[in-house]
């Protein structure tokens, strides 16, 4: 249990340093690669959660394939010579100050708010395959099916996009 | 038979649409024949309806389908008829069939011809329909559409820039006045729940005089009553609106639209005279337009624009009638109005016609052997203006002077001053523009002449109005019945009780009331006719002559002096409110508002950079400052 | 549901006749489908079914509203052969697209749960993120299908977030579930639930381009092919408001009074922003773009004051903003194609060599501005009415000065078209059927002028 819960803390240490090296880092390179190591630290919260198959596929599709092709398309567009493009100073610094402002509002906002435990998560049952797939096939089942629609059209964009015609 | 009410608008409809949709298929006439006869089958029913009302049917209200019903508000499409709106059927019908036959002659070379007709019976359809709505809302559709046809008809030469200008200021100017309208409908359904003129002014007899509330609505109706009939400050549109052709300013910028205020103040006296401030404005902005306009009109050169301001000083006098509470006295004046000024319109334009477009009055004269039709009309219309009995407009001013000494000798003394200046500013036009010589050579290319048929006749059907059209209201001290007051007593009857009248005028200071105006107008066209007939005292170059001959010709100065005591410091006001207030001030506040507009609008877009960052960057702070508002309160 | 089943087959047979090269079969095609899916659509009328767990309710209104996005999809496809006239392509990938976005914008209209809302939403929008770039080689286009993305998916995230909050504090997605969860804490609401709806919201915002969010619909507008921009300002306005409406009637009614200045801020700020950005423009698309924001302002004004007839006022205001900007983008793509501009002086003398076109655009435009009797007008007396009525006074003065501002900016190309100066452009050869399509449309906006409870009593 204690153990659990100092993996947590890693992980999530982990999950956030990755993610700011991912917008500070200058080549879009390492970027990628720390985005990658996000999703699995991301992974590692799922297992922790007692949902395997989410991890699994979590990282076969995340850390698999997407990233996998990242990697190409940043190769193949040879964007690490390029570099970033500049930004000004004060635009950085406004950013900044306005993301920061608004962590900070959230985080009164959570504060405010006794989150319980509700259950043990490392005996929950509910990322298991088999329940997973019931939920998934019975109370979701449109949204489910739906997504394919979303994805096809995903799909029908990107090849319409890929092509070489004008429209 | 008032259930057929719906064909009345009916025909103009069908006439705009038949017009507009084969605009290049008409050939010749056509389309002025059609548009002339789809507004003579209404002026027909409407005759019916008039006799109808006359011998005592009773008004009626006519609902075609229902509209908007919301829980508690209901608005249904329906038309009102009463003698307030057959009077003003009959005046807008058969004024417009009138002009609509003067037009086939006056439009016949023009490239725009058939257009012209579809726009004249689409204004004659809104017209209608302001007049006959049974509520507030079909009241300002017909007000919004009329406005859009007085635009349309305005710019109708569209190739004169100019020309465009004056019809986007007419425009304008009345949004401006409208504003106000829109917001009084709201208030009214506010206040009453409703729309609908029977409900309102029978829940209105239920209000106090003077509430806060019904002061606004007045006020907010009167402010749109300004924009649409040209008092001050909204009255600079109306003499620019002269750039478009001018049966459209007999129609719409003298006989119908523009006393569209006048009638919906008189459609709503019940409410006004329930708020003594309001009357007190009106009065007081009626007299000020009356004054200010005829003083602007003695010093114009050009025929439409004298017209135009003395149609805008008549429109102020009509207010004063209101203001005072003379409704009666502002329903008739409205309908000689009608009459006399389309008759001078009309025969302006058959002046302008003989002259091949030239409308300075300095370039007129002689005028009255070359087109002795055009010239007796004319003469008949400014007897009829100026008031001299028995012609119509004696007795619609005379009801007015009454009613305004009803109110205060101030307000009457300053009446009768504004009835002078008409009488002035009309016979100076008509001694200028007939008596004398030519001022320009005859062009042998282009011959003076009379204007054909088409043209003359309806201005005669006019003039035999102008003559007759006061009978219906011959007062009883000239042993008349007073038949219009007696008409129109059902509906302004109720208003009465509300009124604070002086004291009963005695029949002798009656007399007197009558006849010291009368005498004072003989005596200002007397005037006049000394200076530009019998001394054609007109601004061109004078010869030179020694010091005693001089003195001779000029009659010892007289002239001179009252040139110095009177007529500069006349003419000066008459320049400063013509060049600094009506152009500096109010005409400037006017552009600014809208100059305003665009300025932000100029500034506004530079916010939109084109940069994503930029736009995130906004949306989180916007985002910040929306959960910080809504959570830390 | 069945509309759902229907458009995706539809889809689908349209893209397998387009890879087939069978061009001509595919406009036609999508016609009858179309018009099955509206008669299979409203044959669940009055009927109320909810399916798979109130996942999806179809009930009256999410009915009329999934009508309208099919009539927009119908009206869209009228000009379709318009806009990509010379195009040798059978164009299915396009045509599919826009049939998923109305799949994704009936989805909006009739969902019963967050997470149905949250896969109907980025249906609709990722099939708008690929159609503003569908112009490949325009540099217009590819900035639009860029700018929308990137902005869209921040505001997604966004969104997502309050919806995970919501479900976090309440723990269902269903939206009578919320409902209850909200009564069940008898006034005493956790802060962090407000967060999540407050978020809900936020995305709702940037979705129909109020301000502050609508940042990004002058660029995407203008940038986004014509015929494209004509589809996602309006289905993309009328899914994103019934769902708002859903939102907050069924979700977080209880909470109502608590959102309402926060909607008014935003709804003034729109109206205000919007038309005066309007005013400066003389590209007419650009100007449509803002007008379209000013137009949503107009929208939250619903959602301001709910009454008995709030739905059916949205639905006919919904309804008239519809049909005006479809006319009026068919007149505008008719222009660009001949005049290669979209600025003012396009227009000149319209009316002398195409009266019919400068007809509807007068119509249009007028409709637009809320000029009486015209449908426009009626939407937004009746609009301003209810919000009246509900005692925002102050609001209503605020949109009738907007509107005021509004006439002089749709009133230019009906200057321009009847009124300009100078030579008239040269003639436009158009199809009579595009003269006919272009009319019945601006009949109908005349007609609803005057029938209007026709539409309104409908909910």
């Amino acid at each position: 249990m204690i153990f659990s819960k100092y993996l947590f803390f890693i992980l999530s240490f982990i999950a956030i340093y990755a993610a700011l090296k991912v917008l500070i880092s200058k080549k879009p390179m390492h970027s990628v690669l720390y985005l990658t190591l996000t999703f699995f630290a991301i992974g590692g919260h799922y297992i922790l959660l007692n949902a395997q198959f989410l991890a699994v596929v979590h990282i076969i599709v995340y850390a698999g394939a997407i990233m996998v092709l990242f990697i190409y398309t940043v190769m193949l567009l040879n964007l690490n010579i390029q570099g970033e493009f500049p930004k000004s100073r004060l635009a950085k610094f406004a950013s900044a100050i306005a993301g920061g402002i608004l962590l900070f509002t959230l985080i009164a906002v959570f504060r405010s708010y006794d989150l319980k435990v509700l259950a043990d998560p490392s005996l929950n049952q509910i990322g298991l395959v088999k329940n997973l797939g019931k939920i998934l096939f019975q109370d979701y089942y449109l949204p489910f099916e739906l997504s394919s629609i979303l994805f096809l059209a995903a799909m029908v964009g990107a090849v319409m996009l890929g092509k070489k015609d004008i429209y | 038979m008032f259930e057929y009410i719906w064909l009345v608008p009916l025909f103009p409809l069908i006439g705009f649409l038949v017009i507009f949709f084969n605009f290049r298929r008409l050939k010749g006439v056509t389309a002025g024949v059609l548009a002339s006869i789809m507004v003579f089958i209404p002026f027909v029913i409407s005759l019916f309806f008039f006799f109808g009302l006359m011998n005592g049917a009773e008004a009626k209200t006519v609902e075609l389908f229902s509209w908007i019903s919301f829980n508690k508000l209901s608005i249904p499409f329906s038309f009102l008829i009463d003698r307030l709106s057959g009077l003003m059927l009959l005046i807008v019908t058969g004024v417009g069939f009138l002009i609509h036959v003067y037009s086939i002659g006056y439009m016949k070379e023009d490239a725009g011809f058939n257009r012209f007709f579809s726009y004249m019976n689409l204004f004659v359809f809104f017209m209608l329909l302001l007049v006959l709505g049974s509520n507030y809302l079909i009241l300002f559709i017909g007000w919004e559409g009329v406005g859009l046809c007085s635009y349309l008809l305005i710019g109708f030469w569209f190739k004169n820039q100019e020309f465009n200008n004056a019809a986007k200021k007419a425009f304008i100017m009345n949004r401006i006045g409208d504003l106000g309208f829109l917001l009084a409908l709201f208030m009214l359904i506010h206040q009453f729940g409703t729309l609908n003129f029977a409900e309102i002014f029978s829940k209105s007899s239920a209000i106090p005089v003077g509430t806060f509330s019904i002061t606004m609505i007045t006020l907010l109706l009167f402010a749109g009553a300004v924009g649409k009939s040209a008092q001050i400050p909204l009255f600079t549109w109306l003499p620019d609106a002269m750039a478009g052709p001018t049966p459209v300013s007999a129609l719409i910028h003298a006989a119908t639209m523009v006393t569209a205020g006048v009638y919906m103040v008189a459609r709503s006296n019940l409410l006004f005279v329930l708020a003594p401030v309001t009357l007190m404005t009106i009065s007081v902005i009626g007299i000020a337009t009356a004054l200010m306009a005829g003083s602007i009109a003695l010093f114009q050169n050009d025929i439409k624009k004298i017209l135009a301001y003395s149609t805008v000083s008549q429109l102020g006098l009509m207010f004063v009638a209101l203001g005072s509470g003379a409704f009666t006295g502002a329903m008739f004046h409205l309908t000689t109005h009608a009459f006399f000024k389309a008759l001078l319109f009309l025969a302006a334009g058959s002046v302008i016609h003989a002259l091949h477009g030239e409308q300075d009055i300095r370039k007129m004269g002689g005028l009255k052997d070359r087109i002795p039709v055009t010239f007796w009309l004319f003469i008949i219309g400014s007897l009829a203006i100026s008031g001299i009995p028995p012609f119509a407009g004696f007795f619609s001013k005379d009801m007015i002077l009454i009613g305004a000494f009803h109110s205060g000798y101030v307000l009457w003394v300053l009446s009768v001053a504004a009835a002078l200046m008409t009488a002035f500013y009309m016979f100076r036009l008509l001694f200028i523009v007939f008596w004398g010589k030519a001022a320009v050579a005859a062009d042998p290319k282009h011959p003076v002449h009379e204007s054909p048929k088409s043209m003359t006749i309806p201005m005669s059907v006019l003039a035999v109005l102008s003559i007759i059209g006061g009978f219906i209201g011959v007062p009883a001290l000239l042993g008349g019945s007073d038949r219009i007051q007696v008409f129109l007593a059902p509906l302004f009857s109720s208003s009465e009780a509300f009124l604070k009248h002086g004291a009963e005028v005695s029949e002798s200071s009656e007399i007197l009331l009558m006849t010291i105006p009368l005498l004072l107008i003989l005596g200002v066209i007397f005037l006049a006719w000394s200076f530009y007939v019998k001394n054609r005292n007109i601004e061109q170059e004078e010869p030179e002559r020694s010091f005693l001959g001089n003195l001779l010709y000029r009659k010892f100065y007289v002239d001179e002096l009252y040139d110095t005591i009177v007529q500069k410091p006349v003419a000066g006001l008459s320049t400063f409110f013509h060049d600094t207030i009506e152009v500096k001030v109010i005409d400037r506040f006017v552009n600014q508002t809208g100059n305003l507009v665009v300025w932000i609008g100029k500034n506004i877009r530079y916010m939109q950079t084109g940069n994503v960052g930029a736009y995130l960057f906004f949306m989180v702070i916007s985002i910040i400052l929306i959960l910080v508002l809504n959570l830390f309160k | 549901m069945k509309a759902i089943i229907a458009l995706s087959i539809l889809a689908v047979l349209n893209m397998f006749f387009g890879v087939r090269k069978m061009k001509k079969v595919l406009l036609p095609l999508i016609f009858i489908g179309l018009i099955i899916t509206m008669i299979l659509n409203i044959s669940d009328w009055g009927k109320s079914v909810h399916y798979f767990n109130e996942m999806f309710i179809a009930d009256n209104f999410s009915i009329a509203f999934s009508s309208v996005l099919i009539l927009i999809g119908i009206l869209i496809f009228m000009f379709a052969n318009i806009y990509y006239k010379g195009v040798e392509r059978p164009l299915e990938d396009i045509y599919a697209l826009i049939l998923f976005a109305i799949i994704g914008g009936i989805v909006m209209a009739s969902f019963g749960n967050l997470i149905l809302f949250f896969v109907g939403l980025e249906t609709l929008s990722i099939s708008f993120y690929v159609l503003a770039g569908s112009k490949k080689f325009d540099i217009a286009s590819n900035e639009a299908a860029m700018k929308y993305f990137l902005t869209g998916s921040f505001a997604t995230g966004f969104l997502l977030f309050g919806i995970a909050l919501v479900y976090g504090v309440s723990g269902s997605f269903n939206l009578e579930a919320i409902n209850t969860y909200i009564l069940g804490c008898n006034g005493n609401v956790p802060m962090i639930f407000i967060a999540g709806m407050l978020l809900i919201f936020i995305g709702m915002s940037f979705k129909i381009a109020a301000v502050p969010f609508h940042f990004w619909s002058p660029d995407v507008y203008t940038g986004s092919p014509t015929l494209i921009t004509a589809f996602m300002t309006t289905a993309g306005k009328v899914a994103s408001i019934a769902a708002f409406y859903r939102l907050i009637t069924i979700a977080f009614i209880s909470l109502h009074s608590e959102l309402t200045t926060t909607l008014t801020v935003i709804a003034v700020l729109t109206i205000i922003v919007g038309n005066l950005s309007a005013v400066y423009q003389d590209n007419l698309k650009r100007m449509f773009a803002y007008s379209g924001v000013a137009q949503s302002g107009y929208l939250l004004m619903a959602l301001i004051v709910l009454g008995p007839k709030s739905a059916g006022i949205l639905l006919f205001f919904v309804l008239s903003y519809v049909i005006a900007t479809i006319t009026a983008f068919a007149v505008l793509m008719l222009i660009r194609e001949e005049r290669g501009t979209f600025f003012i002086p396009a227009f000149r003398g319209l009316a002398k060599n195409n009266p019919v076109e400068a007809f509807a655009m007068a119509i249009a435009m007028m409709s637009l501005a809320g000029i009486p009797p015209l449908a426009g007008f009626m939407a937004k007396y009746n609009l301003f009415v209810l919000t009246a009525e509900g005692g925002y006074t102050w609001l209503v003065v605020v949109a009738v000065i907007g509107s005021m501002i509004s006439i002089y900016f749709y009133f230019k190309p009906i200057l321009a078209s009847y009124f300009s100066e100078g030579e008239p452009q040269h003639k436009i050869e158009s199809s009579v059927n595009f003269k006919i399509n272009i009319l019945v449309l601006s009949i109908l906006m005349i007609l609803l002028g005057f029938l209007p409870q026709v539409i309104i009593n409908l909910l």
